[in-house]
């Protein structure tokens, strides 16, 4: 890299980046400086001071104070250790001392530094307040009594959720003697100025946080305070068995530990517990972190059923089956298409395949160009045909993430109205667009960003079309140059003096009046507020989501993406619909339609294989068996099978068919056979992450070149946009599968979400006619939604709503009152 | 001796000493001679001495050694370890147990288990606790991890079972809320010492 | 005397020598059996414990038990074993230990008083078959005795039982010359082989008793008494510690019960001539009745078995056949020389 620099710690020299916070930059050469309130991804808070290091001769907080070429640090010296020390002791003041009963015993960062720190007397205090235990919402549990405000909730909330749920709100305690100012070393007294006046409040003003239930909060709570509702108090940190794995909600692929122990002492079959992550590296969503209780308990091998289930994959003509399963189960179905001539039935990956391969033939390559990581790293971001909030939790994440560390901007192109992405960052403009105008909305980003030197010929002559020139009255401010006479007093000689007065102006400018902007609903003044969000930016990222798969012109979509990432240097991904859409998509031939006999897996069939207990023959659910998912960022990442699965397998069914192997994971490496994959075992992949927060997780997949063709995008037609009542294929957040659905944790129901105005118009419930079939919803409000679209979720497969959207997202729908 | 002379030490030239022992007669007559001293030392009669006079001593003297155990015990010391007991506290009757896990932690033959929850006033109850006395090595662990002086030793040695393992649940180890006045305090592994109250620093309180 | 006695005593009726086989077999029994209830109490007193304690009264119905258990327990002949010796072995103990007593005057004679019926006025003699070897025929079927663990311990196809045999043989064959050497130089003095006779021997107080003429023949004869009933020191036959049970091995129930009841059988014979021979018989002492005296000084004899048992280490093969050629048999043998000396002169 260009800007390497080398610093000094302690003495020894390391490498580092230039801007690199010191605390980073020696993690990262794993060096150990305390730190309480930091997360890595998030903007430093402050709050604990504790990472007090001397640099250059000056003492600075580590977690704030960025690293120069040269610079010297020294990680602790006598007067920092005693300052550290200080603030250990007010850190320990009132603490409860029911580290007996509280839950992060043995993984408390308190316990740990208070130790570390050796503190073992106190020489502070002050009156406790009272302070009650709440519930915030149904799953999260703040013990305020154990809370020492290091913020990093309400960080974590605010850089990385972009919820901004919760913030500190006053403690109402007793005041801290202005005395102790003296008497105490000075970073102590500050945070424990800061630290009396202070707890976590939701920030709504009500006692709920009414968020997206993440649980993030959770995970980074140094200490008991914030737990999850429903592991309060049921185990300790150390009774939990720790099993790596990859999450299997979403294509996000998140790296998790499933922590298990046996369920109870007459009960001695394990259970998980609770999911937990690597959270300085990784941000979970609710459904990664609640929704892990989705096994499917088998108590004994059914032969009969499996012979049954090995005479119907016999006789089958197609096998349907979704996208939450591993890759190797997905080259085991592409085996019994390559021997048997079945045809794979997958709705979203078939989309998603489909897309891709669009995408591929002018792109050149087999992959989008970029991932998540990268994304994170820009500071202007664009999501196009993604309900980013319900489809991806990273993604979203991911564009909070760049407006508040990058100071970034965005645009949000979606139908359907968000709060909480229009509230993500001052410079995030939101489109809610007509459905079907996502052609427009990639040729206005075309528009906006794209070389036009780069772009060919017709491109720019069909952009140039639809601007066109206007005039606009202004006001403006001008300095006037005002002149008046002053005489002076002492003197008597009169003096002209000259001062600059402001004064508004009206003026009339001519403007560039751009149409795709008005067509697809963004602001009047777009254009100005377009060049505030672009002041001081270098680099861009596009978020291209699900609509764009499930489109009529979809490949005409795939064909402008392609563009936008060559004309307009932007980092491009793709967000795969289902969890594994990204692999099977890679490993699958896939056909569009069933035919004859059907074997369901996890879906509808005339024999049925299902992870969810309610098939013809059981299979193991994602937690229950190893392999590899793909995700989002392109890598192949490992899982491991965190509870006991007494059936069988879908290896064990193609073993009944003579073409199977003699584990699961043997497939693993003939993943290779397939393009971008590699050869290598499973257990040979790692998962973990190395302390500069390097992901180690599998490997990732080859981003295979070819030869570009030069087919033009098509002109977009602007009757595609569909009026009316209209419903939207989308899922809660939090509920992404059947599997998200049977967790105990998970609330979210299976009902017509709408925008609290519109539910309010529905009422409780209603019949969907969707021209072909009529369904009956509960009516859901969900406060963060704007407009009038309606969302439907399908998550539940059973429903079949991909087969009544057939291959859009957008429906028009007749929505009766019942 | 250092290592090198340790190392090059001949083992075999090493100068053995014979421990004193008793000078072993050469000749038959030798032998004969050592019979009749033996035979006219009162060595046997000391012999037939001694045990006459345990025979006394046992049954006029009241020196008796046997119990009748299953019907007489010896008292044992406070600090043995047998079954355990659970205490309660002597002012409310709750139980003592905090559930805090340590024991089940420390236990070094894995056998205590104990399931917990949330409870309705917002205190981890202990739902259920077993020591599975088949495992139990009775090493004392649990009682002296405990920080509520909860769990101790007993006196109960009797565990000799029908069963080839033992369970104990917590209600049969927890002092029923009857005998609450009988509850003794242990004085085993990890009661509280003597000087206690000397080996601690005293945090200060602003009451 | 010896006819004068007889002219003044009533006839030996056959029945009164029933009577007195019948008294000895069922009275030596159980004492024998008694025995080990007096033998498991005194160790235990030695060792400041309580022995048997729960059945009966101070655990004297133990006998009982034991007899139960003995009676009841399942007979088992080991599959290799040479079965009909087998069988026969355990006889041959208890049978030439209670012909042995025979010969042995225990009690004084009495007549049964006239008011009994049936056996009203029957004389029932001291002595079952005063024949006129007593001695020798009691040491003669001790000695058969032998047989007894010789054959049970080569019948019953086990190395320890084979070993036991070996010792056996090694055993009584070396004390059998002890016993025989020791006893010759009272026989000498009395010139009869009758128990009575020697009984009679002795009549006049305290002083006349043959351990005073003896004392060298009566530590002899002590000695090879313990080996000749197999008890510590010399129990080598079946030393648990060494060879199990060494000839009773295989044994189990009656049949190892009867090696217990001739062995205890063996000890009463023994205290009985060491109280008839050296000790004064049955003769009265001062005040003492003669019968009442005898059972002391036979309890005596008996208690010291168990006694010494309880005190002394027992000692290896070879030392023990080492005391007896080489020691015991020549002192025994110069003891002799030198009471046919003092006779002569």
């Amino acid at each position: 890299m260009s800007n390497e620099i080398t610093i000094k710690i302690d003495g020894i020299e390391y490498k580092t980046q230039e801007g690199e916070y010191i605390l980073n930059a020696a993690r990262a050469n794993d060096i150990f400086i305390p730190a309480i309130c930091y997360l890595t991804r998030c903007s430093p808070t402050l709050a604990c001071r504790i990472c007090l290091v001397e640099a250059d001769g000056k003492r600075v907080y580590a977690c704030n104070a960025k690293a120069k070429a040269g610079m010297e640090v020294v990680t602790s010296t006598e007067e920092i250790l005693e300052e550290r020390r200080a603030i250990m002791e007010v850190y320990d003041v009132n603490h409860p001392l029911q580290c007996g009963v509280c839950d992060q015993s043995g993984e408390c960062e308190l316990q740990n530094y208070t130790l570390e720190l050796a503190v073992d007397s106190q020489s502070y205090m002050i009156p406790d307040t009272k302070r009650e235990t709440t519930n915030w919402s149904s799953v999260l549990h703040y013990d305020p009594g154990l809370c020492i405000v290091c913020e990093r909730c309400t960080t974590v909330c605010k850089d990385m959720i972009g919820d901004a749920a919760i913030k500190t709100g006053p403690r109402g305690g007793t005041a801290l003697d202005k005395g102790m100012k003296d008497a105490m070393p000075k970073d102590a007294y500050s945070m424990w100025n800061k630290l009396q006046k202070s707890v976590i409040v939701p920030s709504n003003g009500t006692g709920e946080t009414k968020c997206s239930d993440c649980g993030e909060c959770v995970a980074v709570c140094p200490v008991g305070a914030l737990v999850s509702r429903d592991f309060v108090y049921t185990t300790n940190a150390w009774d939990l068995k720790r099993i790596p794995a990859t999450c299997a909600h979403c294509s996000s692929g998140c790296q998790i530990y499933y922590e298990t122990k046996p369920t109870s002492i007459e009960d001695p079959s394990e259970k998980i517990y609770r999911v937990t992550n690597e959270w300085n590296y990784v941000s979970l969503c609710g459904a990664g972190r609640f929704a892990y209780d989705f096994e499917n308990r088998v108590a004994s091998k059914d032969s009969d059923a499996f012979d049954k289930a090995v005479e119907a994959l016999t006789k089958a003509d197609s096998i349907r089956f979704n996208s939450v399963i591993s890759n190797e189960e997905a080259l085991m179905l592409q085996t019994m298409k390559e021997k048997f001539g079945k045809k794979l039935v997958n709705a979203d990956a078939y989309a998603f395949q489909h897309f891709l391969r669009a995408y591929g033939r002018p792109a050149g390559k087999l992959l989008y160009g970029s991932d998540f990581k990268k994304i994170m790293k820009t500071d202007f971001v664009i999501s196009v045909g993604s309900a980013l909030r319900n489809d991806n939790p990273n993604a979203r994440y991911a564009f909070n993430n760049i407006q508040k560390m990058n100071k970034g901007a965005g645009l949000y192109f979606h139908p359907i109205g968000d709060k909480v992405i229009a509230d993500l960052g001052k410079s995030v403009e939101t489109f809610a667009h007509k459905p079907g105008l996502e052609e427009a909305a990639l040729y206005l980003i075309l528009d906006l960003f794209a070389k036009r030197e780069e772009l060919p010929e017709e491109i720019v002559t069909y952009l140039d079309s639809f601007h066109s020139k206007g005039t606009k009255t202004i006001k403006e401010k001008v300095m006037e140059n005002v002149t008046s006479t002053v005489v002076d007093k002492e003197t008597g000689e009169s003096k002209e003096v000259t001062k600059k007065v402001p004064k508004m102006v009206e003026k009339e400018i001519e403007v560039d009046i751009n149409s795709l902007v008005t067509l697809l609903g963004g602001a009047e003044n777009f254009s100005e507020i377009f060049e505030k969000m672009m002041k001081k930016k270098s680099s861009f990222s596009l978020i291209v989501g699900e609509d764009l798969y499930f489109h009529p012109n979809a490949e005409n979509l795939a064909g402008l993406v392609s563009m936008i990432e060559k004309t307009c240097s932007m980092e491009v991904v793709l967000v795969p619909p289902k969890t594994n859409s990204l692999g099977v998509a890679l490993i699958c031939d896939l056909d569009e339609n069933t035919e004859g006999y059907t074997v369901g897996y996890n879906e509808n069939g005339d024999f049925k294989l299902s992870a969810l207990g309610d098939g013809d023959l059981d299979m193991p659910a994602m937690n229950q068996q190893e392999g590899t998912l793909t995700n989002m960022n392109k890598r192949v990442t490992p899982t491991n099978a965190a509870l006991e699965y007494n059936g069988y397998e879908l290896n064990d069914l193609m073993q009944g068919l003579k073409v199977g192997r003699h584990l699961t994971v043997d497939w693993t490496e003939i993943l290779a056979d397939k393009k971008g994959f590699q050869a290598i075992a499973f257990d040979d992949l790692p998962n973990g992450y190395s302390n500069s927060g390097e992901e180690q997780r599998g490997y990732a997949l080859k981003n295979i070149g070819k030869r570009a063709s030069h087919a033009l995008p098509k002109k977009f037609d602007e009757n595609m946009k569909l009026e009316g009542e209209i419903a939207y294929r989308c899922n809660p957040q939090r509920q992404f599968n059947d599997f998200t659905d049977k967790a105990h944790q998970i609330f979210e129901s299976f009902s017509l979400y709408a925008s609290p105005a519109r539910a309010e118009v529905l009422g409780e419930k209603v019949e969907v006619d969707f021209g072909t079939e009529k369904i009956l919803f509960d009516v859901a409000t969900d406060e963060r939604m704007e407009g009038d679209i309606v969302k439907i979720p399908d998550f539940k497969s059973a429903k079949d709503i991909y087969a009544l959207f057939g291959g859009d997202r957008f429906k028009n729908v007749t929505i009766r009152k019942v | 001796m250092s290592l090198e002379q340790f190392k090059n030490r001949n083992v075999g030239e090493q100068p053995y000493v014979l421990i004193e022992s008793e000078h072993r007669p050469k000749s038959g007559m030798g032998r004969f001679q050592r019979v009749v001293n033996r035979t006219f030392k009162k060595e046997l009669f000391t012999g037939l001495y001694v045990t006459m006079r345990e025979m006394i001593n046992t049954l006029f003297r009241g020196e008796m050694a046997a119990v009748k155990y299953p019907f007489e015990k010896l008292p044992i010391s406070p600090r043995y370890r047998a079954i355990h007991d659970m205490l309660r506290l002597l002012e409310s009757g709750h139980y003592r147990c905090i559930g805090c896990g340590l024991c089940e932690k420390i236990c070094i033959s894995n056998c205590i288990k104990m399931d917990t929850r949330y409870d309705e006033n917002q205190r981890k109850e202990v739902t259920e606790y077993t020591i599975n006395f088949g495992r139990c090595i009775f090493c004392g662990y649990c009682a002296e991890v405990c920080p509520e002086l909860a769990i101790v030793h007993g006196g109960r040695y009797e565990n000799a079972s029908e069963q080839r393992a033992s369970f104990s649940l917590f209600e049969d180890m927890l002092t029923p809320i009857d005998a609450l006045k009988q509850q003794q305090e242990f004085d085993g592994f990890g009661a509280v010492t003597p000087n206690a109250d000397n080996a601690i620093k005293k945090t200060p309180l602003a009451y | 005397m010896e006819i004068v006695n007889l002219a003044v005593l009533p006839e030996v009726t056959s029945a009164g020598v029933a009577i007195k086989a019948i008294i000895i077999l069922a009275i030596i029994s159980a004492v024998a059996g008694f025995g080990t209830f007096i033998e498991r109490k005194v160790l235990a007193f030695m060792q400041r414990r309580l022995g048997p304690m729960h059945v009966g009264p101070y655990g004297l119905l133990q006998i009982a038990a034991d007899g139960i258990k003995l009676f009841t327990k399942e007979d088992i002949v080991p599959q290799n074993a040479n079965k009909l010796i087998f069988k026969i072995a355990p006889s041959i103990t208890a049978a030439t230990a209670f012909i042995a007593l025979a010969a042995v005057p225990v009690f004084p004679d009495f007549t049964i008083p006239e008011w009994i019926p049936l056996l009203g006025g029957v004389f029932v003699p001291s002595i079952a078959a005063d024949v006129n070897v007593g001695i020798l025929f009691i040491l003669g079927m001790m000695a058969a005795g032998l047989y007894g663990p010789l054959l049970a311990g080569m019948a019953q196809a086990n190395k320890w039982g084979i070993i036991g045999s070996a010792r056996t043989a090694v055993q009584f064959l070396s004390y059998e010359v002890v016993t025989g050497l020791s006893m010759l130089a009272p026989i000498m003095l009395v010139g009869s082989l009758s128990l009575v006779d020697f009984n009679n021997y002795q009549d006049g107080g305290f002083t006349s008793w043959m351990i005073w003429q003896q004392p060298v023949a009566f530590v002899l004869f002590l000695i090879a008494g313990f080996a000749e009933t197999n008890r510590t020191p010399f129990d080598l036959l079946e030393h648990e510690a060494e060879i199990i049970s060494g000839f009773a091995t295989e044994y189990s129930g009656m049949r190892w019960g009867m090696f217990f009841i001739g062995e205890y059988a063996n000890m009463i014979t023994i205290s009985v001539i060491l109280a008839v021979v050296f000790m004064g018989g049955y003769n009265d002492l001062g005040f003492m009745a003669g019968w009442f005296i005898v059972v002391f000084k036979i309890a005596f004899f008996f208690f010291l078995m168990l006694w010494v048992r309880a005190s002394w280490p027992h000692i290896r093969p070879d030392q023990l056949m080492w005391l007896s050629w080489k020691i015991l048999m020549p002192v025994a043998v110069v003891n002799i020389v030198i009471t046919g000396i003092v006779m002569m002169i």
